[in-house]
């Protein structure tokens, strides 16, 4: 049985006191909290960095063990996609940097101006209720609390916690993270199929819808016309011609906030707008980081694809839950973007 | 203190990759409660309380939000023996598991309490149902380990 002890209970009541005022102080964002994670931080590396040398063998077998299946099958297919996309990233890289160019002569932000840094992901939360990844950049390299990150497929999310040589990134998928994003529409695509009586293999053919018709003259969407009819009295003359492109096939963009659920369900995009013009949100229309001075990361990165569209009554738009370009859950190694947004700096 | 940075180590590297049903198991909060069982509730709350402000520093939670929690559910198992006369070895290790669980559904009504938000759904109780098995397999292991541990510091 216990002994009851005075100085143990002043004991409890100190240690009891100082978590309630160390949680106020770090609710009030003070710094004598990251100064305490800091110094904490120093003692803890080296018995951390031992303990991980010590159980990799035990991960290791661990990892063998459950994962193997998965890896070998995720390797299969990843080969697969490696090459029907190394074809097609050609084209992309062209046409990215065609559009960056485009940008930047109108004065436009761009990603391709924006420096970052790599890091490598080396630890998970170590908690069931926070979606974060530790990296091993910090304040030294540049980086700063609000900086948004990526790895090569899309956004992943954002530094929150920064400290000398490391830094806590917490995911998209944190109940805490919202972002403005855009959902890029893409026109509706009709498919009509053909099919051959006489065996004939089925021929299936996707066309994007044109308008129908213009009441202005001379004016068909889609069409390329002469920009000018030069005529003489014996010749005519046709100058270089202008391609109007089809208005229905260009993709119409909608805002909305983005909004984590944790790790078991996705991401939702709000408060979109059920305008006629924006039309029925297709699945599998891209959502990509809106932009603007007050948002946590710069316009056009990728976050991921519309996966499902829950309509609601009355007024209020549509749900969208989101599928993250990013792999979350196998994160090797991140780039942050050294761009901090407004709302993340600190008042002088 | 050395032990528990050592057992810190390993939450933060082992423990953090191996996540049995996508759980992690929470070897701190099974320190703090083992603890409280073993000792009763003012050495369950001390250890809960030390081990849980360790615990936060390497969180994103707020400093000392783990240490309240892990100390409240020390101090709870520590009631053990006012309701079971001479808690044999496996009653106590039902008391972990039970307050592990506890530990684990207060944890994200804590932080739900301080404004962060979200955490509280229904997944909560499959993650505390997890914690709770896990921890009641690990407590025979942890029971000698904290005997051994509190006999040679001040708290024991």
């Amino acid at each position: 049985m216990a002994v009851i002890s005075p100085q143990r209970r002043r004991a409890i009541a100190l240690l009891a006191l100082t978590s309630i005022i160390f949680v106020t102080l770090d609710l009030q964002q003070s710094g004598s909290t990251s100064a305490v994670r800091t110094v904490f931080g120093v003692l803890f590396r080296p018995v951390e960095g031992v303990a991980r040398v010590v159980t990799r063998p035990v991960s290791n077998a661990w990892n063998g063990i459950t994962n193997y299946n998965d890896v070998t099958a995720e390797n299969r297919l990843l080969r697969e996609k490696i090459a029907q996309q190394e074809g097609a990233s050609v084209a992309a890289a062209a046409s990215v940097r065609l559009s960056q160019e485009l940008l930047a002569l109108n004065g436009l932000p761009t990603l391709a101006g924006i420096n970052s840094v790599s890091a490598q992901v080396i630890g998970d939360s170590p908690s069931n209720f926070a979606q974060s990844v530790e990296i091993n950049q910090g304040s030294e390299s540049g980086i700063k609390v609000g900086m948004p990150v990526l790895n090569a497929a899309g956004l992943v999310g954002k530094v929150t916690k920064v400290f000398p040589n490391r830094a806590v990134i917490m995911l998209i998928t944190d109940p805490e993270y919202a972002l403005s994003v855009k959902v890029v529409n893409a026109p509706k695509t009709t498919a009509s199929t053909v099919a051959d009586p006489e065996a004939a293999p089925i021929e299936t053919t996707t066309t994007a819808p044109v308008a129908t018709t213009s009441k202005i003259p001379g004016f068909t969407p889609g069409s390329t016309v002469p920009t000018a009819m030069v005529t003489a009295p014996n010749a005519t003359v046709a100058v270089p011609s202008l391609t109007i492109p089809a208005g229905s096939s260009l993709a119409v963009r909608e805002t909305g906030v983005l909004e984590g659920r944790g790790p078991s369900r996705t991401p939702i995009v709000r408060f979109i707008d059920t305008e006629q013009r924006f039309g029925e949100i297709q699945l599998g229309s891209p959502i990509v980081s809106a932009g603007g001075s007050l948002s946590l990361a710069p316009p056009d990165i990728v976050v991921g694809t519309v996966t499902r569209v829950n309509k609601r009554l009355g007024t209020a738009g549509p749900v969208l839950e989101i599928g993250l370009v990013a792999d979350l859950t196998n994160l090797s190694f991140v780039r942050i973007l050294l761009y901090q947004p407004i709302t993340e700096q600190k008042a002088p | 203190m050395l032990v528990g940075l050592i057992f810190l180590g390993i939450q933060t590297t082992i423990l953090s990759e191996m996540r049995p049903f996508g759980v992690m198991v929470q070897l701190m909060l099974l320190i703090g409660v083992t603890a409280g069982a073993i000792y009763g509730p003012e050495v369950g709350a001390l250890s809960g309380l030390i081990i849980g402000l360790m615990y936060d520093c390497v969180l994103t939670t707020p400093l000392g939000l783990a240490a309240l929690v892990l100390g409240g559910v020390g101090f709870g198992a520590g009631l053990l023996p006012f309701f079971v006369r001479d808690p044999s070895w496996w009653n106590r290790a039902i008391a972990i598991a039970l307050f592990s669980a506890v530990g684990e559904i207060l944890f994200p009504v804590a932080q739900g309490m301080t404004g962060i938000g979200g955490w509280v759904q229904p997944r909560m109780f499959v993650v505390a149902l997890v914690v709770a098995l896990i921890n009641l397999f690990l407590a025979p292991v942890v029971m000698p380990l904290i005997r051994w541990t509190l006999k040679q510091s001040m708290i024991g």
